[in-house]
């Protein structure tokens, strides 16, 4: 009898599921283990292996077709029933091939290899590391000779996981055809869920610049010694996950969630973390920050962005955010607002540390100053409330060790 | 407004004056307090009056080979008063300039010995006067390093500063030490006619040179006339009416060295004895002030550069120092770089380099070497200085220079090329694209870092 692979349940709120590649081809030996196909939901993508040693047999649902959870989507012949089965689908074969392209893969090489627009103040060997690691240096912030790029900032971008992203495919191929790039589940949910959430809650935003020398020279002082005992980098990010959750618990009302029969508080901080994967934008979860060190928090994040690199969240690695924040320091952005990732009732944008002259005791001085900028649904939050949140997040990150206090 | 911040700069040497210059034209308020000389060591007892020296000792090298130039000179004879009243003239005139640059920037400039009363307030010894800022910066630097043996105290054994102030030029001198400030004596008192011997405790002169490059300097300082006793461990002087006799040994044998004179010329050492730092706290350790990379002190408020922080000491650094600590004062937040810090020695011929050495650079990792002898270099012909080397040292990967070195004429000054592109993280390959003029002794950079970029053109 020939077994029949089905859509899995992934989580238990996945109903659906759609076929987003075909690995092997009707007719191919497989082998336990073996990839046969790629699943996308609404979160996530998912590579589903062959069960046992066969011959993949009639492929019922094509890429790009969506089935619900259960439905039968091939058959995996075993030895000795492989011939007649195999015989009578060889029409479809040629099709599935001609849609196998990966098309991930094409824009992320063309990015790479086109120099971003302008002028980048770079040292010659920033240069060389960056087209080494195909990191694009108009998205690095540089910290040597009148703001060049040296070799430490390529270095940290790289830690960061700075890449030559962006594709803009219009702009990059300028005499290419326009096309037609149909939704993916993904890119649905995502459009979906940030209408909903421009519709339904009534944002509003406030500002804050902030002086972030302590938090910088702390993650100096703090990176070696994380390093060494979890073994990844520090970066600002966690640092400021990790300021927030302390804001968040003096000021419980931004860490609500909108529900139809009122306000919820929540007692802990569950802080979700922006992500931008090649498909799309994801929100990974990183559970209880107040409970956890830096190093356990920067841990969490190098594990999440690993698994997003790799397509591999589980449904639990994105859920139950309290809080969001999405920080845009490696594109060097000055300031930005975020939609709130519903049904939460606020997200802080965490732009680029910038140097930048202020006045200090009476004199003009160059210090790194970082913008947050928080978006609050002012049903929940009022004015007032999300004030004193932004006045506490700014001592904090002002003087990282108040939060011992 | 504000108040202006008011600085105090204790040292009015290179780690003190340009700082007090720059948080002056900052808008601070500065006193700079100095118990000697305006511009310290370098322009008094350094850099600049030993120069001066060697300069004339060039003048001595043109005359003896004048005929190779087709100049037939008849005799030279060293006025050595006169060569000393020179060396007096280009000092005083530094230090004067000195002066009126502080008055036109409003520094005041107090003439006395400063010690601490509290981490805000410093007092003038001589006249009890007492001087309140918002900072401190310590730039009192340092005094020549002396050694425990028998006889260091004796009438004819000179350090650096006595050797400056010399009436007449000895018949006979051992130098107690080879690195960049004996060999540098050396080759002037050698150039005056002098007979000189140096006693060099490690296996070859000026160490922490790279030592391929060290080997040449030595080659040419023995070639000069100098005698050189390398390994020799000095054990005592003995004085007597006539002559010093100092013992040494090498391996297990005892030598010894006769001269009229002796110049004990074994490092310097961070000097802060009269500022009572131990009374505030200030942290030191092996005998200098601990900064952090801002240059502050473990006070508040007080910050410290140049000589009397330790490590390199070198007057373009104390400089340097001083002036990323008076940024840092003023608000900035700039962590002070040690990636390109040039080092000069001011023989015949010169060395200069930056970086690291090959030795130091093949313990790091993978790397590449350019060689480009003088041999090859035009310039260096028609100056007839064609021993000469210049070495660039770049790692394998990404061609990141990591180390020039040159010994040959204007090494010095051309040294400055290659800190210029090491503080700006060039690769051999821009060293070797830029293009030099012609003739130059700098095309010999240029042809080294080729060698590493694809291959020179002045050389098989």
């Amino acid at each position: 009898m020939p077994v029949e692979i089905v859509m899995p349940k992934l989580g238990l709120t996945m109903t659906e599921g759609l076929i987003v590649e075909w690995r092997k081809k009707e007719g191919d030996p497989v082998k336990k283990g073996d990839i046969l196909f790629v699943l996308e939901t609404e979160k996530v993508t998912y590579e589903v292996e062959a069960p046992e040693d066969g011959t993949l047999g009639k492929i019922l649902v094509r890429e790009q077709e969506t089935v619900p959870v259960g439905a039968v989507v091939a058959y995996l012949l075993k030895p000795g029933e492989a011939a007649a089965e195999v015989a009578a689908a060889p029409a479809v074969a040629p099709k599935a091939e001609a849609a196998s392209p990966a098309p991930a893969a094409a824009p992320a090489a063309q990015t790479a290899a086109q120099p971003a627009g302008g002028r980048v103040k770079a040292t010659p060997l920033a240069k060389k590391i960056a087209k080494e690691c195909g990191i694009d240096l108009s998205l690095v912030a540089g910290t040597g000779p009148g703001g060049r790029v040296i070799r430490e900032d390529v270095e940290k971008a790289k830690a960061a996981g700075v890449k030559a992203p962006v594709p803009a495919p219009a702009a990059a191929a300028p005499s290419a055809e326009d096309r037609l790039v149909a939704f993916t589940g993904m890119r649905r949910t995502i459009a979906k869920k940030m209408l909903q959430s421009k519709i339904e809650a009534a944002q509003t935003y406030m500002s804050n610049t902030v002086d972030a020398t302590k938090i910088q020279q702390y993650r100096e002082e703090l990176l070696p010694y994380v390093e060494k005992k979890y073994g990844v980098r520090l970066t600002i990010t966690d640092l400021m996950m990790k300021v927030t959750g302390a804001a968040l618990r003096e000021h419980p009302v931004i860490n609500t969630r909108w529900t139809d029969k009122g306000v919820l508080y929540l007692s802990e901080v569950h802080m979700g973390m922006a992500m931008a994967l090649d498909e799309g934008l994801i929100v990974p979860v990183i559970k209880n920050v107040n409970s956890k060190s830096l190093g356990q928090i920067a841990q969490e994040r190098t594990a999440l962005i690993k698994k997003g690199k790799t397509n591999s969240f589980l449904p639990d690695d994105i859920k139950g955010s309290t809080f969001t924040l999405s920080a845009m320091g490696m594109f060097g952005i000055e300031q930005f607002t975020a939609i709130i990732n519903q049904p939460e009732n606020a997200i802080l944008g965490v732009a680029a540390i910038i140097d930048k002259p202020v006045v200090v005791k009476g004199q003009i001085v160059i210090r790194p100053m970082m913008n947050v900028n928080l978006s609050y649904d002012h049903r929940t939050i009022d004015g007032a409330e999300a004030g004193k949140f932004m006045q506490t997040l700014k001592a904090f990150i002002e003087e990282p060790f108040l939060i011992l206090a | 407004m504000a108040d202006k911040t008011r600085i105090t700069i204790v040292g009015g040497g290179v780690g003190g004056y340009p700082a007090a210059i720059r948080a002056a034209r900052m808008g601070a308020e500065v006193t700079l307090i100095e118990k000697d000389a305006l511009g310290g060591t370098c322009l008094n007892w350094g850099c600049i009056p030993t120069k001066a020296l060697l300069q004339s000792a060039g003048v001595v090298r043109t005359m003896k080979e004048s005929a190779t130039f087709g100049v037939k000179c008849k005799g030279y004879e060293v006025d050595f008063g006169a060569v000393m009243a020179r060396k007096n003239t280009v000092v005083a005139q530094l230090t004067r300039g000195v002066g009126a640059l502080l008055k036109a920037k409003k520094v005041k400039v107090i003439q006395g010995t400063a010690s601490f009363v509290d981490a805000k307030t410093l007092q003038i010894r001589e006249t009890g006067e007492k001087v309140q800022g918002d900072a401190v910066l310590i730039a009192s630097g340092s005094v020549p390093g002396r050694i425990p043996i028998e006889g260091i105290d004796g009438p004819d054994v000179m350090d650096s500063n006595q050797v400056l102030a010399m009436k007449t030029l000895p018949k006979s001198v051992v130098v107690i030490g080879g690195g960049v400030i004996g060999v540098e004596f050396a080759q002037f008192l050698v150039a005056m006619g002098t007979e000189v011997t140096i006693l060099e405790m490690l296996p070859g002169l000026v160490p922490g040179v790279d030592r391929e490059i060290a080997a040449l300097l030595q080659k040419q300082i023995t070639a000069a006339g100098v005698k050189v006793v390398t390994g020799a461990a000095v054990k005592g002087i003995a004085h007597s009416k006539t002559e010093n006799v100092v013992t040494y040994t090498v391996g297990d044998k005892t030598e010894t060295a006769s001269a009229e004179k002796v110049f004990l010329t074994v490092g310097r050492k961070p000097d802060f004895s009269l500022l009572d730092i131990d009374r505030i706290g200030i942290r030191h350790e092996r005998g200098a002030i601990v900064v952090n990379e801002f240059m502050e002190t473990s006070v508040p408020g007080i910050w410290a550069a140049g000589d009397v922080v330790g490590g390199i000491m070198l007057a373009h650094l104390a400089s340097a120092e001083g002036e990323c600590a008076v940024r840092n004062i003023l608000g900035h937040r700039e962590p002070m770089s040690y990636r390109a810090v040039p080092s000069c020695i001011y023989t015949m011929p010169e060395v200069a380099s930056v970086g690291l050495t090959e030795e130091k650079a093949k313990e790091r990792g993978d790397i590449q070497v350019g060689r480009f002898p003088l041999r090859g270099n035009g310039k260096a012909l028609v100056l007839n200085e064609t021993e000469g080397l210049v070495k660039v040292i770049s790692d394998r990967k990404h061609g990141e220079v990591l180390g020039v070195h040159i010994i040959g004429p204007h090494a010095t000054d051309m040294i400055a090329e290659a800190v210029l592109g090491m503080t700006m993280e060039m690769t051999a390959e821009e060293l070797a694209g830029a293009i030099h003029p012609h003739p130059t002794v700098s095309e010999a950079i240029m042809e080294a870092a080729m060698v590493i970029a694809g291959g020179a053109i002045h050389m098989p």
